[in-house]
């Protein structure tokens, strides 16, 4: 506890010092103020009684006077705020040198603590030293009415900012080149994540009109486009390094989810086709019905509708399994269905796996194997009838 | 005006409903009275299997006067009885009346475990075995192939490889230039994915092939044809001619993963056989090895196999002596139609005569029999 001690006195005895060091500067700072304003004339605005900042101050171990006087103007010479960083350079000094020389065993992490902290505070000295030019800059020119009136004027204001900033059109054209590259880079390596999702989402928005009709298979492609996002960016994690059957059923289960929603999509779609023509080939068959009784006629028996029935609607059904967009559809529509079989047999592999069965992927080997014995033995078979002949 | 109701004679529907209703009854009744369809009832012979493959030799009906043997080769699709659907629809029957001698192959019913077969082994392995067995057992260098719809396809790769070994070649309705469209299975196979088919099935169902059948004309053949089935169904024998058709086209067997994925890619996707690209095993299929006389039968309504695909295996083959022969009629017709066995099986049968060259028949069969070797059947069967 003594360390402790040593250490806090220590403490107070910088702060202390630090504080009669702020103290010193402040004076130097009135003073220079005083004479602050050789470039300009009486600002009387600026002028004027600023009571109130003195008076003690024991918290801090000591009194505070120099913040209170007079403050008739700005004008003369302005090394304050260059004073002001060496009054705080002198404080974080004073304090480091004291909490160095306290040599307390028990105070090593809080002294460490406490020197990354000024660390810390030293960023915020850095980031002033960075705008100590700007500051400088306005109090030249805050100091002249006409530079208010420049600061009125556009042209005068911009070249005032660009002269503050130091910015120029070739300096600006390279600032923005630097953003342009940062956003390139981001944009970029954030693409492979991003970019199905937006196109995922583009896909679901026109699927917008056809659930809107009514397509029940909009919902499915839908379902099927977030998880094609899904799978190709967050669903990737699945791919890691295997963890086990039970990440392998996960992951499975999801993506017979997905092919099930393809070939449920696909199914509507087929349907939907069929439907249609059926339609069509009903409306051609009243159609010729209505022209019969149009005419007067009527059909002799029931063979003669049932004639005009079946030749209406094969030829309907004909005309559209002709068309290579039916055996594409018919195509996609297999694959779909044979891809939901394929995983529903992968996913029940999978949870029969523990089970002291034959599975169906090892008996695909076995059977590959009988066949590829039983063909080699044949084929010794016959060679060695051809050498016996 | 007339209502719709109106347009039918109703006294004449009514009546047409009540004669239905009495058919339906009387049908009902003989359909409880049949036990068994019986179909292939051509006395023949077991004399070789292997695996599930089963080759039978009919016994001849009279005296064998074509010297050389013919082997039938049916699709893998359905049942080789087709060609014996019937006694009075037979063209085996057919055959054996005018003087053949014939063997036909019966390709069995894969299962799971033969998913791996692949045209290698049909082609260079069980048809190459099938006719070395019957050369050896009838003591003949060739044979006459006569491959029908696929099994005619297989034919003519067989005889691109093994030309020695055969006679003549025949063909019906067979398909070979796949890039046509003309038939809905062709247009319909080259979007299909047989990877995702055969991975998923391994063995893919015969169900599934009689599913697209069936939906090349959907009307006629899933409701027509029972509609239809009315009209004889009171008579026991046309309702058994009508069972014996449902019967053959719904025996489907399973088709072999690996021989089903070679034979739509290949051939109806890559059509690699008109190409001269066709491997099996390791050999190249050239067709212009096909030199022996050619008969090529292709049917003019064929709805499964167009002519398109048929008729151009005659500009494909190195032969000289090679016929085109068209059938007026559709693809089933071609081997149980009434015009097919009037027609065709003694058209073919004359073709095969006029080429046969060699020793009195009756002398070479008899010899066949003596050097016919009991080798793996260990006895033959009586089928």
């Amino acid at each position: 506890m003594s360390g402790t001690q040593d250490y806090f006195n220590a403490w107070l005895k910088a702060q202390q010092e630090a504080f009669g060091s702020v103290g010193e500067m402040t004076r130097k700072f009135q003073q220079n103020l005083s004479g602050f304003g050789s470039t300009g004339g009486a600002m009387p605005g600026f002028g004027g009684a600023m009571p109130g900042f003195g008076g003690a101050m024991p918290g801090f171990g000591g009194t505070m006077p120099g913040f209170g006087g007079a403050m008739p103007g700005f004008g003369g010479a302005m090394p304050g705020f260059g004073g002001f960083q060496d009054a705080y350079a002198a404080w974080e000094k004073s304090v480091s040198d004291a909490l160095r020389g306290s040599g307390a065993a028990d105070a090593n992490f809080i002294r460490e603590t406490l020197l990354k902290s000024f660390s810390g505070s030293n960023a915020y000295m850095k980031l002033y030293e960075l705008w100590l030019p700007l500051f400088k800059a306005i109090q030249q020119k805050g100091a002249s009415p006409d530079s208010f009136k420049d600061l009125i004027d556009p042209a005068k204001f911009k070249e005032m900012i660009d002269r503050v900033f130091g910015f120029n059109p070739d300096a600006a054209a390279q600032l923005a080149e630097q953003v342009k590259t940062l956003l390139e880079s981001c944009a970029h390596s954030s693409q492979g994540f991003m970019k199905p999702w937006m196109e995922a989402s583009e896909k679901g928005f026109r699927t917008v009109p056809q659930m809107m009709e009514g397509h029940p298979e909009s919902f499915m492609k839908v379902f099927h486009t977030m998880f094609g996002a899904f799978d190709s960016t967050v669903g990737r994690v699945f791919h890691a390094p295997a963890v086990g059957k039970d990440r392998e059923k996960v992951e499975l289960l999801l993506r017979s989810l997905d092919v099930l929603s393809v070939y449920l999509a696909k199914n509507t779609e087929f349907e939907h086709t069929m439907y249609v023509t059926g339609l069509a080939a009903f409306e051609q068959l009243i159609a010729a019905v209505a022209d019969k009784v149009n005419k007067g006629e009527e059909f002799k028996d029931f063979g003669e509708f049932f004639n005009l029935y079946i030749t209406v609607n094969e030829k309907a059904y004909s005309v559209l399994f002709q068309t290579e967009g039916y055996a594409k559809m018919q195509g996609a529509l297999l694959e779909a269905a044979l891809n939901v079989r394929t995983h529903t047999f992968k996913l029940t592999e999978l949870y029969l796996y523990d089970l002291p069965i034959a599975l169906r992927s090892e008996m695909d080997d076995l059977y590959k194997t009988v066949h590829e014995l039983k063909k080699k033995v044949k084929g010794l078979e016959k060679r060695l009838v051809e050498v016996r002949a | 005006m007339k209502t719709p109701l109106e347009i039918f004679d109703v006294k004449s529907f009514l009546g047409e409903i009540s004669e239905a209703s009495t058919k339906f009854v009387k049908g009902a009744e003989l359909f409880a009275g049949i036990d068994e369809i019986d179909v292939g009832t051509a006395p023949k012979e077991l004399v070789y299997e292997e695996d599930k493959l089963k080759l039978y030799h009919y016994k001849p009906e009279g005296a064998v006067t074509c010297g050389v043997p013919v082997l039938i080769v049916y699709a893998l699709v359905n049942r080789q009885y087709m060609l014996d659907i019937q006694p009075d629809r037979s063209m085996v029957r057919n055959l054996l009346q005018h003087g053949m001698d014939v063997y036909i192959v019966d390709w069995g019913y894969p299962t799971k475990a033969d998913m791996y077969l692949g045209l290698d082994d049909y082609i260079n392995g069980y048809m190459d075995n099938c006719v070395d067995h019957i050369r050896k057992s009838a003591g003949v260098e060739q044979v006459n192939l006569m491959g029908i719809c696929q099994g005619g396809t297989f034919c003519g790769m067989y005889a691109a490889l093994y030309p020695k070994k055969v006679k003549n070649l025949v063909t019906l309705v067979a398909p070979f230039d796949f890039s046509t469209n003309d038939g809905l299975l062709f247009a319909w196979a080259k979007h299909m994915n047989i990877d995702a088919l055969v991975d998923a099935y391994r063995v893919v169902p015969g169900d599934f092939m009689n599913s697209g059948f069936l939906r090349l004309m959907p009307f006629t053949l899933n409701i027509r044809k029972y509609v239809d089935m009315l009209d004889v169904i009171e008579d026991r024998e046309k309702l058994l001619n009508f069972l014996r058709m449902e019967k053959w086209i719904f025996d489907s067997p399973g088709q072999a993963g690996e021989c089903l994925r070679q034979f739509i890619k290949d051939c109806y996707q890559g059509n690699k056989l008109v190409k001269g690209e066709m491997k099996i095993g390791d050999r190249v299929v050239n067709l212009k090895n096909i030199t022996m006389p050619l008969l090529n039968i292709y049917a003019s309504g064929d709805h499964l196999v167009p002519p398109a695909a048929t008729k151009p295996l005659n500009d494909l083959v190195g032969s000289t002596d090679k016929s085109l022969y068209e059938f007026k009629g559709g693809h089933i017709g071609v081997f149980v139609g009434a015009k097919s066995q009037k027609e065709l099986a003694p058209a073919i049968s004359k073709w095969l005569h006029d080429r046969d060259k060699s020793k009195p028949a009756a002398k070479a069969a008899k010899a066949a029999k003596a050097k016919a070797p009991k080798a793996k059947v260990g006895k033959g069967r009586k089928q």
